[in-house]
């Protein structure tokens, strides 16, 4: 039978005595899938992962990862499971090869093959070939997030859980593990992405579902979630002049659904306000009709409606809060 | 294929848990060096007790007996037997330094000087009248004999408590031993028919003490000191490393990855189980081999039976360990618990203190701990060279209470597995 899902959450519930941090869930992924959960700190989305790793009993309900279930099959599970702790889980008097080394066997990886496959995850996440054979005490934190994916990739598992695994990296080290994740996604790897980030969900997800009080409030894409909520992209345009004429230059401009001028309390100053769906399309063929005018551009701003925007609305708060 | 790839996880925990030890300072000194640290610092300090070695005690003689004095009317400066005091005194092997005077302790040359400032350990004053007085030279108007005690004094230094009292020993047993010969000699030159009269008379009583011959060996403390320092390997390598192994691993989140890996969570506690077997043993071997070559100690090695014992004995300390380590918070909170543990248990395992000089209680909780078991057996077989057959109460006592613990500590590592 061909399985179209590789994750299967099925009415999961996890109680710690009188609270819940998982209320009655269900979700699947599908193969090839790289899925994130999004959630404030308690929302469940780390129980729900701890779960599907094996780490924490289920109070009801059903896991299924690949064909093997949680709780009747762990040990199939765990071999096809690969995950990457948002901690920097490693030996910090160990060097690189040697943690690898260690989890690999954890795995039952042979010695030849696993060498092979610690020098390929060593260049699959381009760790310098000296730097590795310092202690990981000595790494800087984006080098130890590589080396933390690369011990989850040892065993070449199908399915992965990521939890946060750019947390406090700086953007430059963002992007060089964004580029690792989305290489596993090219290799049609299932992923699970918890996260906090908004651009990295964006970037990196087909699906995200938002999490709060242990349900999910939310599933979808990226843009389907945008678009359930009624905001919209605004473009805001600070002229030298302001009259009634530039909003009528502006509503005749293509793919412009609105105009109006506003008055910015803070800036002191009257705006000109350009709802759009797609702003950066937009965005040249509206200043270039503004400066026809005769009118001069002192600064431009765009407003986009971002998966930020939908989580406020949906759960009155802030993912950090 | 299951079994190999278990064998092939528990050596990879083993050996990352051991070099963990191995690369960490402060982890060496605490579980390895810290036993050593302290069989050097007693085997320097009194490694030589034991011996019949007194020259480390200086002692000051102000021999006043040349002095002129008179006895009978009669002037007299014979000082025979102060200078074969002085004499014996070097012949048992006390430094001994000269001194005209006993002065004070501002005049520099004097006695009251030395003492004052630790250059020596005591002063022993000689009278004048010494050699007079046990020569019978004090006689009556009709010429008979007066019986007359010559008088010493001796000074110690009252700052030293303990040290004094250790020099007043010796001085004692040193006098008393001059007395005998003395009155050997005296007895010897009264008239025959008063001889047997005049020994019942000055030796009403006679007490002979000497150490029976419990090993072969002629032993120094260090030989028994040694066995026991076993014990504490239990204390610091055992029960310290077992504490902090699994509560170190939880705080850091390696115990969470190795349990989300294919591994049974029995493989994860063997694999910890032979690290800190092999810390164990690893330890007991450096403190053996110190002893042997800082100090030469004399033993009797049965390796089995020793290590068998250190094996039974680590499986109680592990299995505390254990306990420590599965219900402690974490690392900072088992350190704190291994520490009110084991810093006391220290005394209560009979390696420093015989348990006879405590309280009964004390001495009943002490009994009762398997690491006492293990020192005596060490004892029973390193010192006084005794077969397996003599200890075999002990190793029992080992091998249950050992078993037990680890028991113990087992489920408490299977409950913690619930709180990841």
């Amino acid at each position: 039978m061909l399985l179209l899902n590789d994750i299967e959450v099925d009415s999961v519930t996890k109680r710690f005595e009188d609270m819940v941090a998982v209320d009655n869930l269900s979700m699947s992924v599908a193969k090839g899938e790289l899925f994130g959960l999004l959630g404030p700190n308690g929302a469940g989305k780390s129980t729900l992962t701890k779960m599907i790793s094996g780490m924490l009993n289920l109070t009801s309900g059903t896991i299924k990862v690949g064909k093997y279930s949680i709780q009747d099959d762990p040990m199939k599970v765990k071999e096809i499971l690969g995950v990457v702790p948002q901690d920097i889980v490693l030996y910090d008097y160990l060097n690189a090869q040697e943690n690898l080394a260690f989890y690999g066997r954890l795995y039952g990886l042979p010695g030849r093959k696993l060498k092979n496959r610690i020098k390929e995850l060593l260049q699959f996440t381009q760790l310098d070939e000296k730097a590795v054979k310092r202690h990981v005490s000595t790494y800087s934190g984006g080098m130890k997030r590589r080396v933390n994916i690369a011990a989850a990739l040892l065993h070449e598992p199908q399915v992965m859980l990521l939890d946060e695994p750019t947390a406090g990296l700086d953007p430059q080290n963002k992007h060089a593990l964004w580029e690792i994740i989305q290489s596993l996604k090219k290799q049609r790897k299932t992923i699970v992405l918890t996260t906090h980030m908004m651009d990295e969900a964006e970037e990196l997800c087909n699906r995200v579902a938002i999490m709060d009080h242990g349900k999910i409030i939310a599933l979808g894409s990226p843009s389907q979630l945008v678009r359930k909520i009624k905001m919209e992209n605004t473009i805001t345009v600070v002229p030298d002049k302001t009259s009634s004429k530039l909003v009528e230059i502006m509503k005749s401009v293509a793919g412009v659904k609105d105009s109006y001028l506003a008055y910015d309390e803070n800036e002191k100053t009257e705006t000109l306000k350009v709802i759009t769906d797609n702003p950066d399309d937009i965005l040249p063929d509206v200043v270039s009709a503004i400066a026809k005018d005769g009118t001069k551009v002192l600064s431009v701003q765009l407003s986009r409606v971002t998966l930020e925007d939908v989580f406020i609305m949906l759960t009155g708060r802030s993912l950090r809060e | 294929m299951k079994i190999t790839r278990a064998l092939n996880q528990v050596a990879a925990i083993a050996k990352t848990d051991f070099l963990g030890v191995l690369r960490n300072k402060a982890a060496i000194f605490f579980t390895l060096l810290f036993p050593l640290f302290f069989i050097v610092i007693i085997g320097f300090t009194f490694g030589q007790s034991g011996t019949e070695d007194m020259s480390r005690i200086s002692i000051g003689v102000v021999n006043l007996d040349g002095e002129l004095v008179a006895v009978n009317a009669t002037d007299s400066f014979n000082s025979t037997i102060g200078d074969l005091f002085v004499q014996a005194l070097e012949t048992v092997n006390f430094t001994v330094h000269g001194y005209g005077e006993y002065g004070d302790r501002d005049t520099n040359g004097t006695a009251a000087y030395a003492i004052s400032r630790g250059d020596i350990d005591a002063v022993v004053v000689i009278p004048a009248n010494f050699t007079e007085t046990l020569s019978f030279q004090y006689t009556n108007n009709l010429g008979a004999p007066v019986p007359t005690k010559a008088h010493l004094e001796l000074y110690v230094d009252p700052s030293d408590t303990t040290g004094s009292l250790i020099v007043q020993q010796s001085v004692f047993g040193f006098i008393s031993g001059f007395v005998k010969e003395y009155q050997e000699i005296a007895i010897e030159q009264a008239p025959p028919d008063t001889q047997d009269y005049l020994q019942v008379l000055t030796d009403p009583l006679t007490v002979s003490i000497s150490e029976a011959d419990v090993t072969g060996n002629d032993l120094k403390w260090i030989d028994y000191m040694v066995p026991g320092t076993l014990g504490l390997v239990l204390l610091w390598s055992g029960l310290n490393h077992a504490s902090m192994t699994i509560a170190t691993e939880r705080t850091k989140g390696t115990f969470q990855r190795m349990v989300i890996a294919p591994v049974s969570p029995m493989v994860v506690l063997v694999g910890k189980l032979i690290s800190a077997l092999a810390l164990v043993y690893l330890s007991a071997f450096i403190m053996l081999l110190s002893g042997v070559l800082l100090f030469q100690v004399n033993l009797y090695w049965n390796i089995p039976v020793i290590l068998l014992a250190i094996f039974l004995g680590a499986l109680s300390a592990i299995g505390i360990g254990l306990i420590i380590s599965s219900l402690a918070k974490n690392e900072e909170a088992a350190n704190s618990i291994a520490v009110i543990i084991s810093v006391p248990l220290q005394f209560f395992i009979g390696a420093f203190f015989p348990l006879s000089i405590m309280p009964a209680a004390a001495q009943a909780f002490g009994e009762a701990l398997p690491f006492t078991k293990l020192v005596n057996a060490m004892q029973d077989i390193m010192t006084r060279n005794l077969a397996f057959d003599a200890v075999v109460p002990e190793i029992l006592y080992l091998a249950v209470s050992g078993l037990i613990l680890f028991l113990v500590g087992t489920i408490a590592y299977r409950i913690s597995l619930k709180r990841l």
